[in-house]
């Protein structure tokens, strides 16, 4: 066995002896050929994905562009033959996106700030305390995620109902928020990226003195960074595509939601109300992503950014 | 255990059964009884419905507007949750609360599902009523085949009016079958004639298209009174000797080329119909819904439509016994457990369904077809059904067939599980016509036809 | 005397997240579980024989593994998550490494894998159809066709035959294949969010020192990204099994609803949905706790799996 280790040392050896003394700069340019291939691969393979994963946003630009005829052509066009921008104008007249607007942003600032201190402390404790019982709770709790979440439904309108909550000129925001404020999903997401942290950090600052929660800001927290942005952004964008629950329980539309306001919207064709103007839909779709998107291009680079600023040791 | 209950649940069946039928049928549910309306107290309703909010919901809104005049004490509120399903879902849970409406939107497997709660309100005791009740002109006034909708729920008694109602008609190139001296066909026989003629003429057509699968093989059941569902008994009737046969026949068509539907053709048969791209293929015929007649009709070309379009009636068995289907929201009361609420839904229902200038402007602006009669004496409504044509006025034309066969119209039975029949036999019907080339060839076509049906009737009866 | 109170704080950081699932996912759970074990409970009928008016038995479940294709809801369900959920992990991974390793254009990238997650589902519906569908006579003699769709187009334009993928006449396997590629592409964004995010956590050093030692890009991949990221993959297989099993959106997004539940491809969510919409609640417990075994067996066996390749 450790002959023939030594016995491919020494070969290596010879080896690199015989190139050394062959031309350096012929090595140098096959890694820095390998190299390049390597660059050319990686970039043609991130576009041709990003090509595919982008064909959806494509085809909803598109759609939203098109007349209604041109929408149903047999053969389906890859641009509008007739670029139809008032079909924006048409869809924000039609979609009562106003009001909407503020209320999403409400339900999902508020909503977001409370789930991420819920999140945060729970995750913690999993992932950093020890009790009794931990590890039982915790897969309670994901067992939890294995039940459609359709058959909720009904109980918890019955519960908001029990709680006085159906009077939503008075509760709207609460009925809207507070069912979904904890995230089997998100704390366990955390936890995982807590574990990421090595623990001697925490056994650590424990020896010093440190306590739970200048730890948990001041190290916990900044490593988990990007995932807690990455939560945020999931949350956000949560409040952006509820559907269901608002349209079941919101009676009083100073409460509605952004989808609601397109999903509502009519766009029903002139003299047949029963077909669907899509174009129109997907111009309201367009619109409504439009801020969610700012939202991420603005924490993108938080998300980015990683753990280079810390200087934390391993 | 369970053979116990289920002896008691049968024994209390039998005496339930039993004791309705001694008493000579009392109506479910809430009873009117000798209650009155009270004028003075204020009362607050709830009106579910799908209508556009730009389009359709200020057509409605401005007659609610005049309902509240006539009934100052009554305050409507007139709500839109979202298409059909979210009615029912939205309704259907809040029963659960009691936070349901006073009066919604339906179709009858909705009220079949809302019965079983027992808060849907029979309509009998308010039709007859001396006071809030029906003239026997307005009962007359409606379209009879869509007002015997409410009463298809196997208990004789009535369960909804019809508030704007759809059906199919036929479509066709009017100027394509004027060219080639073709006949329109008014039976399934002459309809298959026709379709050989234009595919000798265009080989490379699909003459006909129908829209649903589903609406044709009802409809196929209703003509040939061959069986499809029943609302008490045995609910499944559609396996039969006559029902495999025209499935057969059709899926036969369907293979040889002479028809397609919309989900076999993975596109809208009208746009087969309207298509002017002399490289794509056409079609001549379509069979679709009398409210989508603007989308049957080809976009202009030069300013002047390049052919006309012209509608008639679906092709019939028994041209002497004609059926055609009957589609579109009717509306169902629900009990609040108050009494004047009850009696102002009442009200507002009379009024949304018996109203000729509501249901004149709601066909104006909607397409759907009025379920009163006397429409066509508003004289801005006859003029509007006089000038019909295939062009700019198509809509009115559909409108105009839909009129002309008041005498046509059918309704299937509700129960709970109609829905799923409905998906059923569609679906039947596609497997059977998407599989018969290749059984064809294999020489095996009754195999799969047996085979579709049985497997229908299982799951109907298996259903979850 | 440490560990005491260490349980004590464990408890009271986690009391805001078990009061409120305790009120709004344990109860729910609970009450429909006993619906369960009450044979043909129904919402409707519930309001008339009341909460209790129903036997109590195993009868819900025996209509649901009667029902004529559950068998084949379950398979599909199986056939449709445990490969996607491995197939999308790993092209996650490689894409997010691969964005993680590149300097120009790296931005410009992130924001266009970012895109797909603020495409509204109804338009990625409705894309796949135009991608896949054949509208004409596929399954006639001699069929008319008006247009083959993108795909074939493309498949065309090599020289190959045009695939009847999801049309009349089409095969299982085509549809199985369409509907995989169309869950697995709707999981990568935010896997690769997910991923992208955890490989920022990674501390650097680990990679400096894999570069002073000369370790080919391979077998850094292999053993240093991965076992770094091993939580977070953990994670996303995890909860991508949770939500594979619980998968039905993605076969209506290609089908419509009808077509979903009468045709092939209905899963076992899809069974759940129409149980829940004829109201028949109990039969939906049933159902539900049915595919809850299921689903916490294999989260079992993965997590086992897990423990043994973890490395933390």
């Amino acid at each position: 066995m450790s002959n023939n280790i030594n016995n491919v040392t020494a070969n290596r050896e010879t080896a690199l002896h015989v190139m050394k003394e062959k031309d350096m700069n012929q090595v140098n340019k096959t890694a820095k050929i390998m190299k390049v291939l390597g660059y050319i691969a990686v970039y043609a393979f991130l576009i041709l994905m990003a090509f595919i994963v982008l064909f959806p946003f494509y085809w909803m630009i598109i759609s939203s562009l098109k007349s209604w005829q041109e929408y149903n052509l047999a053969v389906p066009t890859l641009w509008p033959q007739v670029i139809h921008f008032e079909n924006y104008a048409v869809a924000l007249e039609r979609a009562n996106l106003e009001r909407v607007f503020g209320n999403t942003v409400y339900v999902g600032v508020v909503s977001t700030l409370l789930s991420l201190i819920i999140t945060i402390l729970s995750a913690f404790a999993f992932a950093r305390l020890e009790f009794k019982g931990r590890d039982a709770l915790f897969a309670g709790l994901l067992a939890t995620m294995m039940i459609p979440g359709e058959l909720f439904t009904i109980t918890n309108y019955q519960t908001t109902f029990y709680f006085g909550w159906g009077d939503t000129s008075k509760w709207g925001f609460t009925i809207l928020i507070v069912p979904f404020l904890v995230s089997t999903f998100y704390i366990y997401l955390l936890k995982q990226n807590f574990l990421q942290i090595p623990n001697e950090l925490y056994l650590a600052a424990k020896v010093d003195g440190v306590s739970d929660f200048k730890y948990l800001w001041k190290v916990m927290i900044p490593l988990a960074f990007p995932t807690i942005i990455s939560i945020t952004i999931l949350k956000m964008m949560g409040a952006w595509n509820t559907y269901v629950w608002p349209n079941l329980v919101i009676k009083d539309k100073d409460y509605l939601l952004v989808t609601n306001g397109i999903r509502e919207g009519d766009y029903s064709v002139a003299g047949a109300v029963d077909m669907v103007n899509y174009p129109l839909q997907m111009a309201a779709v367009a619109m409504v992503s439009i801020p969610l998107f700012m939202v991420f291009l603005f924490f993108r680079k938080y998300i980015m950014k990683g753990v280079s600023r810390s200087g934390i040791k391993g | 255990m369970k053979r116990i209950f289920s002896l008691l649940l049968v024994l209390t069946m039998v005496f339930s059964l039993s004791a309705l039928v001694a008493c000579g049928k009392t109506a479910p549910g809430w009873q009117l009884g000798d209650a009155t309306f009270d004028p003075n107290a204020e009362v607050t309703i709830t009106f579910y419905s799908t209508m556009g909010t730009t389009t359709l919901a200020p057509v409605a809104d401005a007659a609610i507007e005049r309902f509240m005049e006539m009934y100052p004490n009554i305050t409507v509120i007139h709500e839109q949750p979202g298409d059909y399903d979210t009615v029912r879902d939205t309704i259907k849970t809040e029963l659960t609360v009691g936070a349901h409406p006073n009066l919604a939107y339906c179709y009858p497997d909705h009220v079949a599902m809302y019965n079983r709660s027992g808060k849907v309100i029979t309509l009998d005791q308010f039709i007859d009523h001396a006071e809030y009740g029906l003239t026997d002109a307005q009962k007359a006034d409606f379209i009879e085949g869509f007002y015997n909708e409410g009463k298809q729920f196997g208990d004789g008694f009535m369960y909804t009016l019809p508030f704007s109602k759809s059906t199919e008609v036929l479509y066709y190139n009017k100027t394509f079958f004027a060219e080639h001296g073709l006949k329109v066909p008014t039976t399934w026989d002459e309809m298959e004639e026709v379709c050989r003629q234009i595919k000798a003429i265009d080989p490379n057509c699909i003459p006909l298209g129908y829209d649903s699968e589903a609406n044709w093989f009802i409809t196929m059941t209703e003509q040939y009174k061959s069986g499809y569902t029943s609302a008490t008994g045995n609910h499944y009737l559609f396996d039969n000797e006559t029902n495999r046969a025209f499935v057969e026949r059709f899926a036969r068509w369907h293979s040889e080329g002479l028809m397609t539907t919309q989900e076999l053709n993975g596109g809208y048969t009208s746009s087969l119909f309207v298509n002017q791209d002399p490289t794509l293929p056409k079609s001549y015929m379509s069979i679709g819904s009398s409210a989508g007649a603007t989308h049957q009709r080809p976009d202009k070309v030069d300013g002047a439509y390049p052919f006309e379009v012209g509608i008639t009636s679906i092709p019939q068995v028994d041209a002497k016994n004609p059926k055609v289907i009957s589609q579109g929201p009717s509306l169902v009361l629900l009990d609040t457990g108050d009494t004047q609420e009850n009696i102002a839904a009442w009200l507002l229902m009379r009024f949304l369904t018996t109203d000729v200038e509501l249901q004149a402007e709601f066909a104006n602006a909607s397409g759907y077809v009025p379920v009163l009669k006397s429409v066509t004496e508003i004289s801005t409504f006859k003029e509007k059904l006089d000038n019909a044509n295939g062009g700019d006025n198509i809509a009115y034309l559909s409108m105009k067939v839909c009129l002309e066969q008041e005498k046509y119209y059918y309704t299937s039975p509700a129960f709970n599980g109609s829905s799923t029949a409905r998906d059923q036999v569609g679906a039947l019907m596609k497997y059977c016509m998407e599989n018969y080339t290749t059984h064809k060839n294999a020489g095996t076509i009754d195999k799969l036809i047996d085979e579709a049906f049985k497997n229908a009737i299982n799951e109907c009866e298996s259903q979850l | 005397m440490v560990d005491s109170k260490q349980q004590w704080k464990a408890w009271l950081y986690l009391a805001p997240a078990l009061i409120l699932l305790a009120i709004f996912t344990v109860w729910p759970i609970l009450n429909t579980s006993i619906m369960a074990f009450q044979e043909g409970y129904n919402e409707m009928d519930a309001l008339r024989l009341g909460r209790w008016g129903f036997p109590i038995g195993l009868g819900n479940f025996e209509r649901v593994l009667n029902y004529s294709k559950f068998w084949s809801a379950l398979q599909n369900t199986l056939i449709l998550c445990i490969p996607t959920v491995l197939i999308s992990t790993l092209l996650a991974l490689i894409i997010s490494v691969c964005l993680n390793s590149i300097k120009p254009l790296q931005r410009f990238l992130q924001t266009i894998y970012f895109l797909p997650y603020v495409t509204n589902s109804l338009a990625i519906g409705m894309v796949f159809a135009a991608m896949f569908n054949i509208v004409g006579t596929t399954a006639a003699e001699n069929p008319v066709i008006s247009t083959y769709g993108i795909i074939n187009n493309i498949i065309m334009m090599f020289g190959g035959d045009p695939i009847n993928w999801i049309n009349a006449g089409s095969t299982y396997e085509t549809k199985l294949i369409v509907v995989m590629i169309y869950i697995i592409w709707n999981a990568l964004p935010f896997k690769i969010l997910i991923l992208l995010g955890a490989l920022q956590s990674v501390n650097k050093q680990y990679y400096d020192a894999a570069k002073i030692d000369g370790t080919g890009k391979v077998r850094t991949f292999v053993r240093i990204t991965i076992p770094l990221l091993s939580p977070m993959i953990t994670y996303v297989v995890i909860t991508g099994f949770i939500g594979g099993f619980k998968e039905y959106s993605s076969v209506v997004g290609i089908f419509d609803d009808a077509m979903a539940r009468t045709g092939q491809l209905n899963t076992m969510v899809g069974l759940i949905y129409t149980s829940i919409t004829n109201s028949n609640t109990g039969v939906a417990s049933a159902a539900a706790l049915i595919l809850f075994a299921i689903i916490f067996v294999i989260t079992m066996i993965n997590l086992a799996i897990s423990k043994k390749t973890t490395y933390y």
